[in-house]
């Protein structure tokens, strides 16, 4: 495969890990347009991770990810009784706050002769740990996509669970979930730090495939798309975001076809889609559906 | 058996970086046609200085913001003339800033990353 | 030191009209359609780029520039109004419905299509674009007025008048105060709801109209950035000023421009964004229903 495809699939599967983040808090009831800061916080973190404090990088995705889920906490805790629109402007600013923090931060160290380390709107480059291994794309590749698949059958399996039920039941009817005994800002908030942590493990293996990070990377657009990934493929499954991001990062990217047009023809494609299908692709009356004629052919 | 394995396995996740790293030079001149430019890339080892030759040079852009947006296809950089000296001609989507993109692999593997300003004439 | 601090804040209030004008246009189609409407920044930058090519080949006055913004904003403000608020029905009392959401993600789809459609159109990544007012600023004693900027407040104070009165004593804004008010009841009485949603887009994309070319009139410039801009300080400032109210609106652009004039002034512009995100945070955190509501001493909470 070439390195092209390679880069496009293994953009695909980053993607993914922000767009679940954004489904996740969605599945509860809250649109975040700043799931991109966490994602940021992860990259970040485990870039100074491996290459600044030299460690391994499945360590450094694991405090990436107690920094995801610990600043998403931080947002959470005071935004706990917004709503709509009012939670997304506040998720916005807070996300913002931290690109700005990003292009304010300078923490650098001098490896083998040269700084390392991030250096404000300069970014951060020779996140090299994948490189000096001898990581091959493929084998990068398949890393991302294995964790994307823990994730997803995580996902799966919770969707099962009463716990699953409990998010859902918080997104959909917050009140009566309050009346049957749930503890609806505490779901709020796990739910939040969960996100976050999805987020900014992605944002570490981003960090790693592509070497240098900078603020700029981790801005508005990027919060909006992961958001729009999840509406636009449906709220029913996990993977729902996945075929939102496939559809914008995948279709569009590799039909050369549309080269410059590209916006133009999946923006259209995008609100004529809405109008058909508003809930998104994959809602919950079409996964329901697909569900129960799997159990009937398996029945 | 297993143990040993396990101990490699341990030890090539935590072992230090051997930096195999290349520093490289990237002078993209306009071409007739709009958004076309020709590149010259200079490689060479960051700690010699000494040129690097016979490497697999591929050159890529990417926007910064909106990171997965505007890529452009990574194209196969030819050997120039002086050694250490490679030339691509990258086709861009749009004007701004676009990072470039160096793949090296061959004798040393890197990648670097390069920001440079593409403006309109 | 006195000086500086009378000459951030009429800066402040002049920049903070601009955002009372971009506020205005966003308010009106939240708080009658109850929709967030993503591609308002993008329509008025392709206002904004129709009035640079008429600029670019005809040299026009300053006049017809403002009307070519203004009709170009309203052109592409119907396009986006037909395609992804009209289809998603009328407004609903919560906005976190689907609709809401479905019709939001299309005007975000649709912001991503105007984006790209200004910039085929005018690929540069700067264009100078002719001042509304050729000569120099305004002295009044120690202090700098630049005409632009009074020609942006006197607008925004005509605009935010010219609404008020619109809405309460004309027909046509009892019929809006009416689908604010309860949509279904309207619809009994009469009222043709889905042609004042219409209309009050169209005003709102002609108010939006009207900013932009103010503002990229005093900047003497327009960028492929004036799209996210554009709609990121509309937000902010509607929602500064509390979410749905007009005078909140206006409140709320002067608070921004304040805001950013003394902490640019005291900080630099790296914290003047930082302040301008913090304070927005930190109201809606405390006070949601925002500032006009905090000056009118309204108890009301959070709301959705």
């Amino acid at each position: 495969m070439d390195e092209y495809a390679l880069g496009v699939l293994t953009n695909i599967g980053l993607f993914s890990f922000l767009a679940l983040s954004a489904y996740l808090l969605l599945v509860a009831g809250e649109m975040s347009f700043g799931q991109q800061a966490f994602f940021g916080v992860g990259a970040y973190a485990a870039g100074i991770g491996t290459a600044m404090w030299g460690l391994p990088l499945p360590v450094a995705c694991v405090v990436a990810m107690a920094l995801g889920a610990a600043a998403a906490w931080l947002v959470g805790l005071p935004t706990l009784r917004l709503r709509g629109l009012y939670f997304a402007m506040a998720t916005l600013a807070a996300a913002e706050m931290f690109r700005i923090l990003f292009e304010l931060f300078h923490y650098q160290r001098t490896i083998d002769g040269e700084p390392v380390g991030p250096d404000g709107t300069q970014g951060f480059r020779g996140i090299r740990w994948v490189l000096e291994r001898g990581i091959e794309q493929e084998t990068y590749l398949a890393i991302v996509l294995t964790v994307l698949a823990a994730v997803l059958v995580v996902f799966a399996v919770l969707e099962r669970t009463r716990l699953g039920a409990t998010v859902r039941m918080v997104g959909e009817d917050p009140e009566l979930a309050a009346v049957l005994g749930v503890n609806v800002d505490r779901v709020k908030l796990a739910v939040a730090a969960a996100a976050g942590a999805l987020a900014a493990l992605g944002g570490a293996l981003y960090a790693h495939h592509n070497t240098y990070i900078e603020p700029r990377n981790f801005d508005i657009m990027l919060g909006v798309h992961s958001l729009a990934y999840a509406l636009i493929g449906g709220l029913g499954t996990a993977f729902g975001p996945l075929l939102g991001v496939a559809l914008d990062i995948g279709l569009l990217e590799s039909t050369r076809v549309f080269r410059g047009y590209r916006m133009i023809v999946f923006g259209g494609l995008v609100a004529a889609l809405l109008i058909w299908r508003p809930r998104g692709l994959l809602d919950e009356t079409v996964v329901n559906r697909i569900a129960r004629a799997l159990r009937r052919g398996s029945a | 058996m297993s143990r040993s394995l396990l101990a490699i396995a341990l030890v090539a996740l935590a072992a230090p970086a051997f930096a195999q790293r290349v520093a490289a030079d990237i002078d993209c001149k306009p071409t007739k046609h709009d958004l076309v430019y020709d590149c010259r890339i200079q490689i060479r080892q960051a700690r010699s200085g000494e040129p690097v030759t016979g490497a697999e040079v591929s050159v890529g852009a990417d926007m910064p913001s909106m990171p997965m947006a505007h890529q452009v296809k990574p194209v196969k950089a030819k050997p120039g003339t002086a050694p250490g000296e490679y030339a691509a001609r990258i086709e861009l989507e749009m004007y701004g800033e676009w990072a470039l993109r160096l793949t090296v692999r061959g004798p040393v593997r890197d990648v670097i990353v390069k920001k440079l300003e593409f403006r309109e004439r | 030191m006195l000086v500086d601090l009378i000459q951030n804040t009429l800066d402040g209030l002049m920049l903070g009209s601009a955002y009372a004008l971009l506020a205005l246009g966003f308010t009106l189609i939240f708080g009658v359609l109850r929709r967030a409407n993503l591609a308002y920044g993008p329509a008025i930058m392709l206002g904004a780029y129709a009035a640079t090519w008429v600029s670019l080949r005809f040299h026009a006055g300053f006049l017809v520039l403002a009307l070519v913004t203004i009709a170009g904003a309203m052109l592409a403000g119907a396009y986006v109004e037909r395609l992804c608020f009209a289809p998603h029905g009328a407004r609903q009392s919560r906005s976190g419905d689907a609709a809401a959401i479905a019709a939001m993600v299309g005007s975000f789809a649709l912001w991503m299509q105007l984006e790209e459609l200004a910039t085929l159109w005018l690929p540069k990544h700067l264009y100078s674009f002719p001042p509304l007012y050729d000569g120099p600023p305004l002295a009044l004693g120690p202090f700098t007025l630049r005409v632009e900027y009074l020609a942006m407040l006197a607008c925004a104070a005509a605009a935010g008048f010219g609404l008020h009165r619109l809405l309460y004593r004309t027909r046509f804004g009892l019929a809006v105060r009416a689908v604010v008010d309860h949509v279904d009841a309207a619809r009994l009485v009469g009222i043709n709801v889905p042609r004042v949603f219409m209309l009050v887009f169209a005003l709102a994309s002609a108010l939006g109209g009207l900013a932009g070319y103010l503002i990229v009139a005093a900047h003497e410039q327009v960028t492929p950035m004036l799209g996210m801009w554009s709609t990121l300080k509309g937000m902010i400032a509607m929602m500064l000023g509390g979410l749905g109210s007009l005078p909140g609106a206006v409140v709320g652009g002067l608070a921004l421009g304040l805001i950013e004039a003394h902490s640019q002034w005291l900080a630099g512009p790296q914290y003047r964004d930082l302040i301008a995100y913090l304070v927005l945070f930190a109201l809606l955190a405390l006070r949601p229903s925002g500032l006009w509501a905090l000056a009118r001493r309204r108890p009301e909470p959070a709301a959705a």
